[in-house]
């Protein structure tokens, strides 16, 4: 059995010696360099766009323009931007493609025989453009007579995307409460900040398709996009994953594929064969890639005196910036999430999408959790204080169970574990103990020796989060298997497995390969993996959702029985090949929001202890639990680093990292002032709990867990950092400069 | 842009003097990024790092003499210097990362004119001085005297610096500097605290107080200091400092930090400085 077993990546020592391939690192020969120009300009038609004194800089060969897309227009889910703002466009295009709205909007991919004379190329190009208005928050975008960001939308709001939940009667249950609460929740943008800045290299196979090797998050996806614009058939164009430095959700939306696509296609038409190569830098990247949705929620919560919720309103307004990516999906996450995985007899709910012309918000590990469950889990927590109840009794007491309805007024997928869940992480916690006393922050330099400035408390958060796609989406995962083996063996000596599923860091290449050990018998060792190639691998769905697990794993078994079929009937190699759909999924009603919409959910809970330097408003996090139902961990070790790594990711969310924005413009577009956590930020004690409660879909019982751990933790921080002053954030990061002035705010 | 790498502070005075545009660095750990973010590049980069006499560090007569050039680990790592002037060390030792500071230097930390520069307060706090370089010979003028706003000098074209000289402080003395930063490494202070005290027993009979990062070039604080000397650092002396080193703190806002942060903290960092630098001067 390989299932449940931590084995050695296969891809730790090329990982840890460097000579793995990382789609930056692999260069062909004699490329060509490509540089991706932005607008630079936040609200702007363009007049006028020459090339000439560009393509008269010495080494530039070509310059690829709007002219260049026979179909102008792209989007993961809408195709609501160009993929090349121009006047000189000719292809097809339901969205005005002379109009730049945010500053990262590309105007020309300037392809040249070195990266230095590509950057020349790109500073050569003139333009010229009519500034339009600004549109750079959600305040602007709602104002009466606010301009449209996209007129040809046909609305005369920029909120393009309203969700309603209608559950019973609001008025009558808060009548009903005891207590009720109202707050304003702000959350702030947040960039992935993987590893590796884009990087990919385009060219024409020995089939002649218009081949893209990056790093991405779905295949099929990728390539129906570039197909699209590029007007080919979707089997004309290949996409081929190399090793990539994360990717988190930002890299599930196009960034330099088309870019690339549209160069080797044109390039090639004009006798140009050689490779074209781009990279970006870190500033590149951050300005021009989506980033975790900004945005205001106003929740009403009412509860009697036993701490039982009667009524939910709340407001949730995302700031999708210029453009849709996947905000419209995002928000379905959001606009679920904010009832958390409550029984609540009464609601209304609002959730907007709202275009901005600022950087679009779109895919980031939690997909709307976060800003969700920060808004629930702290009104949960503060009326919990308020009425004088254990935070984790109220929980508790109002937690959904099997065969509850959720919010969406349709019964909750089988296999409800959210009391277990936050039992457990209670336990872990030892919340029935004191904290003791708190130590001095040594060595950090800014902290004193003496105790005296120092409080500590400790904060609870629970929630859930929906694997796989929701809301009616044709979900699906395609494998392959190939068993290998004489005529005469009874048992394979080896088995291939062909998915697209990609490996994003996470290590889904090996709990894949263990499933399929399992699943056909053969050792680890002798099952060969041949992943993420749209020539060779089916249609996997994305490496988001925290689906992959749950996804691939069921194709993989259909396969591995499809395939031990075929042995049985003596085949030699013996081919399996599966598509796994589960149960659909529905769209929320548009009046009521009713509508079952997901298949599978994960639970999770968490538990934060802080000190906090009243002095100074610095916040150490001495310990955290987390505490996740993951139905089956396929590989423990793997689901410790998921549980590790997204608790890191999101206390750098929760306490330093700080987007700036001004005028549309992103002016902290680097890490030495967009703040990431170091070694020294981060929590000193990480307690992985994992709650094996199998799902009854699941792959052995799997569920996922990727986004979980990242999704309650700041609700949980915050209700730390009041248990330590007495005081609640309604928004973050909590910079020293925030929590001081929010302590010397209280003071007068 | 040209690469030039002397060997004598003679020949990089010459080079400097005869090429207009050219500029001296050490570990390039400003330059280089300044360049990178569309400062014009100089004529001609001046590497000081093969002049043996920035590269080195002495200790005789009394006094200590730091070359300009050499890397800030070699300081760091320096166990008789960080045992005498525990705060300028810790000061070398915020800039950057491990790897920044085998490059880093103390010349190069002053003369990039930054406010927030941490090793600048603690060498101030100890009255350090500033061996310069110029067409005419040599000068020597205070530390504090360099800097004179964010990226401006003192120095006249074609000067550079050579080296510090630090006096051996007197007995029963302490210095500390300690630093506010939103990260708690590999960043730049929005506030920073260099203290040295001079203890009679209970009693502080010298002190300098140097604030970072909290105005145009770092400040002492005369007031802070005065409400020190004769102290015996107890409550009433400290509630002085701390309401010192705010009123003296005439801040930006930033990205890192507020006005309001940065003048708050600079009272509350000050006062830990002292308490730290009292407790290495009586030990």
């Amino acid at each position: 059995m390989s299932v449940g077993q931590s084995p050695l990546r296969h891809d730790a020592a090329a990982k840890t010696d460097g000579s793995i391939e990382y789609a930056g690192d692999t260069v062909p020969a004699g490329a060509l360099q490509a540089v991706v120009v932005f607008s630079g300009r936040a609200h702007a038609r363009m007049l006028l766009m020459s090339t000439d004194s560009a393509l008269a800089v010495p080494g530039v060969v070509d310059i690829i323009t709007a002219a260049d897309a026979p179909v102008n227009e792209y989007g993961l889910t809408m195709r609501d931007q160009p993929a090349l703002v121009g006047v000189d466009h000719t292809g097809a295009a339901a969205v005005d493609a002379a109009v730049s709205r945010w500053e990262a909007d590309q105007i020309a991919v300037v392809i040249a025989e070195t990266r230095a004379a590509a950057t020349a190329g790109a500073a050569a190009i003139e333009v010229e453009w009519e500034d339009l208005p600004l549109v750079d928050n959600i305040d602007a975008a709602l104002a009466p007579k606010a301009p449209l960001v996209h007129p040809e939308n046909g609305l005369d709001t920029n909120a393009y995307h309203h969700l309603r939940i209608r559950k019973g009667d609001p008025d009558f249950g808060f009548a009903l409460a005891y207590a009720v609460i109202d707050e304003v929740y702000e959350v702030p943008h947040q960039e992935h900040a993987y590893l590796q800045p884009e990087a990919g290299t385009a060219y024409i196979d020995n089939e002649g398709r218009v081949t893209i090797e990056i790093g991405g998050q779905w295949t099929s996806e990728d390539r129906e996009q570039v197909a699209h614009v590029l007007g080919l058939p979707e089997d004309r164009v290949r996409i081929i994953y190399k090793a990539i430095g994360g990717a988190f959700g930002g890299k599930e939306d196009m960034s330099i594929q088309i870019a690339l696509g549209l160069a080797a296609m044109r390039l090639a038409e004009r006798g140009e064969h050689r490779p074209i190569h781009c990279r970006w830098s870190r500033e590149e990247s951050i300005v021009g890639h989506h980033k975790r949705h900004r945005g205001r929620i106003r929740i009403r919560l009412g509860a009697t005196h036993d701490g039982t919720i009667t009524a939910l309103e709340a407001d949730v307004d995302l700031d999708a910036g210029a453009y849709n990516y996947t905000s419209n999906k995002v928000l379905g996450n959001a606009h679920v999430s904010v009832a958390g995985a409550y029984r609540i007899p009464h609601a209304r709910i609002d959730s907007r999408a709202i275009y901005t012309t600022t950087v679009p918000g779109g895919a980031f590990r939690g997909f709307g959790g976060p800003q969700g469950h920060f808004a629930i889990e702290s009104a949960v927590n503060r009326l919990a204080a308020e009425l004088g109840i254990d935070p984790v009794e109220m929980r508790l007491r109002n937690a959904l169970v099997d065969g509850d309805d959720g919010i969406t007024q349709t019964v909750m997928p089988e296999g409800v574990s959210m009391r277990e869940v936050i039992t457990a992480c209670s336990l872990q916690a030892e919340l029935d103990e004191a904290l003791p006393d708190p130590e001095p922050f040594s060595p950090i330099a800014s902290l004193p020796s003496a105790t005296t400035s120092l409080r500590r408390g400790r904060g609870f958060a629970a929630g859930f989060k929906n694997i796989g796609f929701s809301f009616g989406f044709p979900e699906r995962c395609e494998a392959e298997i190939v068993l290998n083996g004489n005529p005469n063996d009874e048992t394979p000596t080896s088995a291939e497995l062909f998915h697209g599923g990609a490996e994003v860091g996470q290590g889904a290449h090996l709990a894949m390969r263990q499933m399929a050990s399992d699943a056909t018998g053969v050792s680890l060792d002798d099952v060969h993996g041949h992943f993420s190639d749209t020539a060779t691998s089916g249609d996997p769905g994305s490496a988001s959702a925290s689906r992959l697990t749950f996804m691939a794993g069921n194709s993989i078994l259909g396969a591995a029985e499809e395939a031990e079929k075929a042995w049985r009937e003596g085949d030699r190699p013996a081919r399996g090949f599966f598509r796994y759909t589960p149960p659909p999924t529905e769209a929320l009603d548009p009046e009521t929001g009713t509508g079952a919409p997901n298949f599978c959910y994960g639970y999770m809970a968490q538990c934060i202890e802080v000190t906090v330097d009243v002095d100074t408003g610095h916040i150490r996090v001495d310990r955290v639990t987390s505490t996740h139902d993951v139905g089956k961990a396929i590989n423990p070790a793997l689901v410790r680093g998921q549980i590790e790594g997204a608790v890191v990711q999101a206390h750098g969310y929760a306490i330093s990292e700080d987007l700036q924005l001004a005028d549309g413009f992103i002016t902290n577009p680097r890490f030495s002032s967009y703040l990431i956590p170091g070694i020294g930020d981060i929590p000193l004690q990480v307690d992985s709990q994992i709650l094996e409660f199998a799902d009854p879909l699941g792959p052995f019982g799997a569920r996922g867990v990727a986004e979980m751990p990242f999704i309650t933790y700041t609700p949980a921080l915050t209700a730390a950092v009041h248990d330590a002053t007495g005081l609640w954030f309604n928004t973050f990061p909590l910079t020293p400069s925030r929590v001081l002035g929010g302590l010397q705010a209280a003071e007068e | 842009m040209e690469y030039a790498a002397p060997t004598t502070v003679d020949e990089a005075r010459t080079l400097l003097a005869d090429n207009p545009g050219s500029r001296v660095f050490a570990g390039a750990t400003d330059v280089v990024p300044q360049m990178r973010s569309g400062r014009p590049e100089p004529s001609v980069l001046i590497d000081l790092k093969l002049i043996d006499r920035l590269m080195s560090v002495t200790h005789d007569n009394g006094h200590w003499t730091i070359g300009a050039a050499m890397p800030t680990s070699e300081l760091t790592s320096n166990g008789e210097f960080t045992s005498v002037f525990p705060g300028i060390s810790e000061g070398a030792g915020w800039i950057g990362s491990d790897q920044i500071q085998n490059r880093s230097s103390l010349g190069g930390n002053l003369c990039n004119g930054s406010p927030a520069a941490d090793s600048v307060p603690a060498m101030i706090a100890s009255e350090a001085r500033a061996v310069i370089a110029g067409t005419d010979g040599e000068r020597t003028i205070p530390v504090a005297d360099v800097v004179t706003g964010p990226g401006q000098l003192s120095l006249a074209d074609g000067e550079f610096v050579v080296e510090f000289e630090i006096d051996d402080p007197p007995a029963n003395t302490g210095d500390a500097y300690i630093r506010m930063t939103p990260r708690t490494e590999m960043d730049i202070a929005i506030v920073g605290a260099a203290v040295r005290v001079t203890m009679n027993g209970d009693t502080c009979t010298d002190a300098r107080v140097v604030l970072g990062a909290v105005a145009p070039t770092a400040v002492r604080v005369p007031d802070a200091e005065a409400a020190l000397i004769g102290s015996s650092l107890d409550e009433a002396a400290l509630a002085e400092v701390t309401a010192a080193a705010s009123a003296a703190a005439n801040p930006i806002n930033d990205k890192r930090g507020t006005i309001e942060y940065r003048v708050q903290v600079a009272g509350v960092l000050a006062k830990r400085a002292a308490v730290l630098a009292a407790e290495r001067a009586r030990a």
